[in-house]
């Protein structure tokens, strides 16, 4: 880090221009984007995409590695819902190395988010990746999608023309501010930090147009081969942008306070999870949870089972599976600082646990406390990693900063 | 003619006064039970051990929050139960947990197993979208009739040994008359019997399998046929599984739940199916396109070679999978075909061999020279 202990900027809008180059895009957005990857595997800018393809004859969607550009016709580089997190499946697709082709990955702001944590956490490689991200309205929950897939790729296709209903897309996709190119409020991004190379925006362009953000030194290589000069920031962008992340913010504070007063105290917190089978699924489904074998799920925390009964003696009965708030606590703590608030532990839920809205909300908490946003920085090491002398001061007596408190004190103000 | 114990309360409330009535009189140290979780109506698996706690325990409540055959498993894995404990699980989660048990997984000994004559459940998405709580009269009153309401899970109404294997006491619920007057418990072993010595209500005598019940059971093999209809392997084939499997998120959300999968460590999370680099480019270079993660119906299949021979039908893969993916029905189906294969039924017989566990001389000498 050149700075140490420099705090990361809490505000990610988009104060200072970014130069972006334009692209048509008369024949839909779609459309345009395999236009440019086309242009872009032909000409040999990159040799391999992996993007969101429609399995052809369903309404699902895979992520798929592709070089031959045939493919291209089925591209869904936005689709309705979120399938697998996209980091996630980059993860899987360069955590043993160096991938072979130079290859572009198509991601969501959120999906880019979660690479950029899991690059730290050493899960992938970016050294042959060209990372792209997209301006995204946010995307409808999976079992809304599953149910009448016609009808929400339509309410999702009236948001991406910026005239939509956002209460068709999932709570985390309502609240969300990092929908478009994630930056501090002053003095820029460190050459390398962005978290992708290249974004994506259309908001407020009113179809016509593409514009491309080349980030980073891979991001302007990608750009300038293919013909395209990034000459100057764009008003209207800039404009859509600012007000789509005021409305976000606000929605924001108002659901943390709401869902804070539902949530906060130990019974309403276990409560939420009453419903748990403890199929795990939103660990699965978690981008962070990259354990190979999990804690949760590992001899550590298996009983004897001669000890089960004694368990439930001491209470008068034992419920089965065992420690299931343990396992969504413990989980927390493990991955909280890097939740990027995707929500695909939720769309996983079979029990339809607001799991995603929880780990968002505490996310933000521990989150600021660190001062780190996860994923928008690529040279931001990850806060449990860096050491910082002059942090949480205010828990030792005394303290530099003078604000330290006895425990006892601590509890009253609480 | 088995003995059956009558108690003059509602069926579950009667044997809820008798599972209480084993606790108090330390025939018994704990019962495994659904209990309430919530007031919206989630419930779980609860091992009591206090009779005061028997109160809150709803035995046959219709929802299947894990199969309990696996919990089963958990509790007995290393030695059997130390203390004898009675337990209250479903045919579909007995059979499950006696294929465990020829699987190493676990210990019947020391337990009184407790099955019922299964009206089936209701599916897991039932609970949060309010046709739970909705539908239970209507759930109550379909299992007195023996009919096939619309809200089961589709593998339960299409489930033809909705009778348990080897229970020592079947409680009597699809078809029993006046289920909210009566309770009817049939002893089906000498230990059974012995347990309802002493217990509330009177020893009378009576038959399970009446003409109405097997009435039902053609009924659910006809629906049977009707689920499995669209999976016939001439029109539905490899791109049948494809395209029933494109949406899969590769959350191996069934193999967690799955009672009979009970790996440690699943071949296909192990290093074996991992690519490196140069597997990808090599695939990349032959088909042009290929999905990340790969891998996804590798996993289906090799899934169902591990342990289709065994599979119950419980249903529960169907039921967490968060993309409505029909796992349940493709697993039965082909369970059915290796249950007619091997003449084998899972979880029919504590001492009926695993098929790939016995070797016969006799056996495929049409594939042999």
């Amino acid at each position: 880090m050149k700075e140490k202990g420099k705090p990361a900027t809490q505000d990610i809008s988009p104060k200072n221009s970014f130069m972006s180059a334009s692209y048509p895009a008369g024949d839909g957005f779609a459309k345009a984007i395999r236009a440019v990857l086309t242009k872009a595997l032909d000409d040999q800018v990159f040799e391999a995409v992996m993007m969101p393809l429609k399995v052809p004859k369903t309404e699902a969607f895979a992520w798929t590695l592709l070089d031959d550009t045939k493919l291209l016709e089925h591209a869904s580089p936005l689709p309705p819902v979120m399938t697998i997190q996209g980091g996630k499946a980059l993860s899987e697709l360069t955590k043993h190395g160096e991938l072979i082709e130079r290859t572009a990955v198509l991601l969501r702001p959120c999906e880019t988010r979660a690479a950029v944590e899991l690059f730290k956490l050493k899960q992938i490689n970016l050294e042959n990746i060209t990372l792209i991200s997209i301006d995204c309205p946010g995307a409808v929950p999976l079992s809304d999608y599953l149910s009448d897939p016609e009808n929400q790729a339509r309410k999702f296709q009236d948001l991406m023309e910026e005239n939509g209903d956002e209460d068709a897309l999932r709570p985390v996709c309502r609240i969300c501010d990092k929908f478009s190119i994630p930056a501090p409020a002053e003095g820029g991004m460190e050459e390398g930090g962005h978290a992708a190379d290249v974004h994506i925006g259309f908001l407020g362009q009113k179809g016509k147009r593409l514009l491309l953000f080349p980030l980073t030194e891979k991001g302007r290589t990608l750009v300038e081969g293919l013909g395209l000069k990034a000459e100057s920031p764009e008003n209207s962008w800039e404009t859509a942008v600012q007000t789509m992340t005021d409305a976000r913010r606000k929605n924001r504070q108002a659901f943390n306070k709401d869902f804070l007063s539902r949530i906060s105290g130990p019974d309403p917190f276990s409560e939420m999870f009453d419903a748990c089978i403890n199929c795990h699924n939103c660990m699965r489904a978690c981008p962070i949870c990259y354990c190979q074998q999990c804690y949760y799920d590992s001899e550590a925390i298996r009983l004897p089972s001669e000890n089960y009964l004694e368990r439930a003696k001491k209470r008068g009965g034992l419920r089965f599976p065992l420690d299931t708030l343990l396992f969504h606590l413990g989980r927390m703590s493990h991955m909280v600082l890097s939740c990027v608030s995707c929500g695909a532990c939720e769309d996983a839920c079979p029990a339809s646990i607001p799991v995603g809205q929880i780990f968002s909300l505490v996310g933000d908490q521990t989150q600021s406390s660190f001062e780190y946003v996860p994923g928008i920085n690529r040279l931001q090491p990850l806060p449990l990693q860096a050491f910082r002398e002059d942090e949480f001061c205010e828990v030792e007596i005394p303290c530099e900063c003078g604000e330290g408190q006895a425990p006892s004190e601590v509890n009253k103000n609480a | 003619m088995p003995s059956v114990l009558n108690i003059k309360k509602g069926v579950e409330e009667g044997l809820r006064l008798f599972l209480e009535s084993l606790l108090r009189e330390k025939k018994v140290a704990g019962v495994f039970t659904l209990r309430k979780t919530n007031d919206e109506g989630a419930a779980a698996y609860t091992l009591i051990t206090d009779p005061e706690h028997m109160q809150q325990a709803v035995p046959l409540y219709p929802l299947m929050p894990m199969n309990a055959g696996k919990a089963l498993s958990s509790h007995t894995l290393g030695s059997a139960s130390e203390a004898p404990l009675a337990a209250i699980v479903r045919p579909c989660e007995m059979r499950a947990f006696t294929e465990l048990i020829k699987r190493e997984q676990g210990h019947r000994d020391n337990l009184l197993l407790i099955s019922v004559s299964c009206a089936g459940v209701f599916p897991l998405s039932s609970l949060s979208n309010g046709t739970l709580s909705q539908e239970l009269p209507d759930y109550w009153e379909s299992a007195q009739n023996a009919e096939i309401p619309a809200f089961l899970r589709p593998t339960c109404a299409a489930c033809e040994h909705f009778l348990p294997f080897q229970a020592d006491i079947t409680v009597g619920v699809l078809g029993q008359k006046e289920l909210n007057k009566e309770c009817n418990l049939f002893l089906n072993t000498t230990k059974a019997e012995e347990m309802a010595e002493g217990a509330p209500g009177s020893i009378t005598s009576g038959e399970l399998e009446t003409p109405e019940i097997q009435a039902v059971r053609k009924e659910r093999m006809a629906e049977r046929r009707k689920l499995f209809e669209p999976f016939t392997a001439q029109d539905y084939g490899l791109s049948g599984l494809v395209q029933t499997f494109a949406p899969c998120l590769s959350c191996h959300g069934c193999s967690t739940i799955c009672p009979i999968c009970y790996c440690t460590l699943c071949d296909f999370d192990s290093k074996t199916h991992e690519y490196q680099p140069t597997s990808y480019s090599i695939e990349l270079d032959q088909k042009g396109g290929m999905r990340i993660p790969p891998g996804t119906l590798f996993f289906h299949t090799g899934r169902m070679v591990h342990m289709a021979v065994s599979c119950v039908n419980c249903g529960m893969c169907s039921d967490v999978c968060p993309v409505n993916i029909p796992v349940a029905t493709i697993f039965s189906k082909v369970g059915d075909a290796l249950a007619e294969e091997f003449e084998y039924v899972a979880g029919r017989d504590a001492e009926e061999e695993l098929p790939l566990g016995t070797y016969k001389a006799d056996e495929y000498s049409d594939i042999g020279e």
